[in-house]
């Protein structure tokens, strides 16, 4: 499966809970999809030899309330675990949030897990919302 | 040693940016060296392997002919007995015993062939495990690359809008505000389906003179103002 084929597919699929995804490789063959439940964070897909990577960047450490970001990193490691399919990473200066597949995970499966990824989404932002600039 | 403490290191020291070393490039070498060799042994392994399995075969029919020799001799043995050919039986019984000493001696050679066949199936396995150990390690590396990748043309819209402040919180509220129309508009569908279901109720009863007549209104009302004037 390559990200043309998983946009093409995803495009055609609608969830049980009629949701629907905007899907397409960018120019630098990043597969960006846009969750019908959440179109204002959009999820980036790449894969490697082995996994899916679905990440969402959220925001970068700028963002942080000055005196907040060890309250903030404090929030996210605890948060994380409780967060159902994706976890809470850092790369570089932005915060993420991703999952990880195996490349032979089923249409649905893949779905499913961008779907959750959407909602999670939100859910962390609003928790941390406060310690936001 | 792994990958991971090496990426720390650069990550710690602000390699972020897509195309910067994450790893030191030396290590990344050693891991796809370790796996090029590792599969070169196992290559060579197999056609080890295949010999082995040649020379076993070529043994074990080697020894099925023995026996069978031994069976025919023993026959002759028995027949040679039994005509009273003592010194003829006996030349036959050293012959037999000769044939089972070799037959001993192939038996042996088959049991090291077997220990081999094992070690270098071992050795295989061993080798598998390599291979698939540094994959994983190397996969870490891309992981993080595809990372930086997935992450790097957004980071840069933060820092282009982050400026202007509150921006996910008026992603939130963008976003809130869309499924609170959405979850709307499903209210309002429910409802006018339930309005509908209603409607069709009361035209079914008053379609059987059951329900409120759509004329009498007036007349409620005049009743209830001469009722008024009368107070």
């Amino acid at each position: 499966m390559t990200l043309d084929d998983l946009a093409f597919r995803l495009n055609e699929y609608s969830g049980d809970e009629g949701t629907t995804f905007d899907a397409f490789v960018t120019e630098r063959g990043i597969l960006e999809v846009v969750c019908s439940n959440d179109d204002e964070f959009p999820i980036h897909v790449t894969m490697t030899e082995t996994q899916l990577l679905s990440v969402t960047p959220l925001f970068s450490t700028s963002e942080v309330l000055p005196d907040k970001l060890h309250e903030l990193n404090d929030a996210f490691l605890r948060l994380s675990p409780a967060v159902p399919l994706s976890s809470i990473g850092l790369q570089g200066d932005t915060y993420i949030l991703f999952g990880a597949m195996a490349l032979s995970t089923r249409l649905e499966v893949i779905a499913h897990e961008l779907e959750v990824q959407a909602e999670n989404t939100i859910d962390v932002l609003e928790a941390v919302e406060h310690l936001l600039a | 040693m792994g990958v991971l403490r090496d990426m720390f290191t650069a990550l710690k020291g602000g390699a972020n940016e897509v195309g910067e070393a994450i790893v030191d490039a030396n290590a990344i070498r050693i891991l796809e060296q370790e796996i090029r060799d590792a599969e070169t042994a196992i290559a060579s392994a197999k056609q080890s392997l295949t010999r082995m399995k040649s020379s076993e075969i070529k043994l074990k029919r080697e020894v099925a002919t023995i026996d069978a020799d031994v069976a025919d001799y023993e026959q002759k043995a028995v027949k040679a007995l039994n005509a009273g050919e003592e010194a003829l039986a006996t030349e036959v019984a050293e012959r037999i015993a000769e044939l089972e000493s070799e037959r001993g001696e192939k038996a042996s050679e088959q049991a090291t062939l077997d220990t081999e066949v094992q070690k270098i199936h071992a050795m295989i396995k061993a080798r598998e495990r390599t291979i698939a150990k540094n994959k994983r390690e190397l996969d870490k590396v891309r992981t993080v690359q595809e990372l930086q990748r997935a992450t790097e043309s957004v980071s840069k819209n933060f820092a282009a809008t982050g400026s202007s402040g509150h921006r996910v919180s008026k992603a939130l509220e963008r976003v809130k505000a869309k499924q609170q129309g959405w979850q709307d508009r499903m209210e309002a569908g429910e409802w006018l389906e339930h309005q509908e279901a209603g409607d069709d109720l009361d035209a079914k009863l008053r379609a059987k003179g059951l329900g409120d007549s759509a004329n009498t209104g007036a007349s409620d009302v005049l009743a209830r103002l001469k009722a008024r004037q009368a107070g």
